[in-house]
């Protein structure tokens, strides 16, 4: 039973390497302190959890990528939930994305944000 | 003493082997619980950060929740309570010198202090003596971690 609940809004993408491993990381602590996490994508954070996207971004040359990052968060608990409008943004579909994205509307965003702790922005 | 796929592990200490915890009886229902050379291993040798729960300090923490994160540039994860019991004292040295878990696991590296409420119930989970680790070694050779 988690603690408490977290949200972290995700607008940055691959166009921003650097800005797209701290939030994951942060993500996957938050759940070893017992927080329940979800993460939403929105505007070029959704283009993140496009399949195969996150493995060729490298917020540092020669470290991990941001897919590795995403992975350890998803493994560690994180629920990831991605904007549906966004989707729409980049000329996606949902079948598009890695199957652990779930696809909410932006009212859903409010309702998280609402019966969270803490939110960050990205 | 005993080294077991290359890890030290003391024979008087009682493990959580799940997240590679030992517990030291300090006397009484007092435990010194650290972690075991296999989790520094886990955690790519280096600790950029050992972060234990201020709202864990004087407070009884479940078996299992988490007392203590542990950060490195290869991993991030919890330190879960191997126990229940209430947070006595800290290592406040971690702070500053977070290495100290793996450079010097069963000393100045220890994590927490605490009293144990349902050591009773939760021992025989733990493992101790040869026979315990014998059975350690076999849930290390079923992960193939080793500290070799």
């Amino acid at each position: 039973m988690a603690d408490d609940k977290i949200l972290i809004i995700m607008t940055s993408g691959p166009d921003t390497p650097r800005r797209c491993a701290t939030p994951f990381f942060f993500a996957t602590l938050a759940t070893a302190m017992d927080y329940e996490v979800t993460m939403f994508f929105t505007i070029d954070g959704t283009l993140l959890l496009k399949k195969g996207l996150a493995e060729t971004v490298f917020p540092r040359e020669g470290g991990k990528s941001v897919g590795e990052f995403l992975r350890e968060a998803i493994e560690s608990g994180v629920k990831m939930t991605a904007c549906t409008a966004s989707l729409e943004l980049h000329g996606l579909t949902p079948d598009d994305l890695i199957p652990e994205a779930r696809l909410v509307g932006g009212a859903s965003m409010w309702q998280m944000a609402e019966e969270s702790k803490t939110v960050l922005t990205f | 003493m005993a080294i077991i796929r290359g890890c030290n592990l003391p024979e008087d200490l009682f493990y959580y082997p799940e997240k590679h915890l030992w517990l030291k009886p300090l006397g009484g229902n007092l435990f010194r619980v650290g972690l075991t050379p296999m989790a520094g291993k886990l955690s790519g040798g280096k600790l950029n950060a050992v972060t234990i729960r201020s709202k864990n300090i004087g407070n009884e923490v479940q078996q299992g929740k988490s007392l203590a994160t542990l950060e490195s540039s290869k991993y991030v994860g919890p330190v879960p309570a191997p126990i229940t019991g209430i947070v006595r004292s800290v290592n406040e040295r971690l702070a500053s010198e977070p290495n100290l878990v793996i450079s010097d696991p069963y000393g100045e590296g220890w994590v927490v202090e605490m009293e144990a409420t349902r050591w009773e119930e939760e021992k025989a989970a733990l493992l101790t003596g040869p026979e315990g680790l014998a059975e350690y070694q076999k849930k290390l050779e079923a992960a193939g971690i080793s500290c070799d």
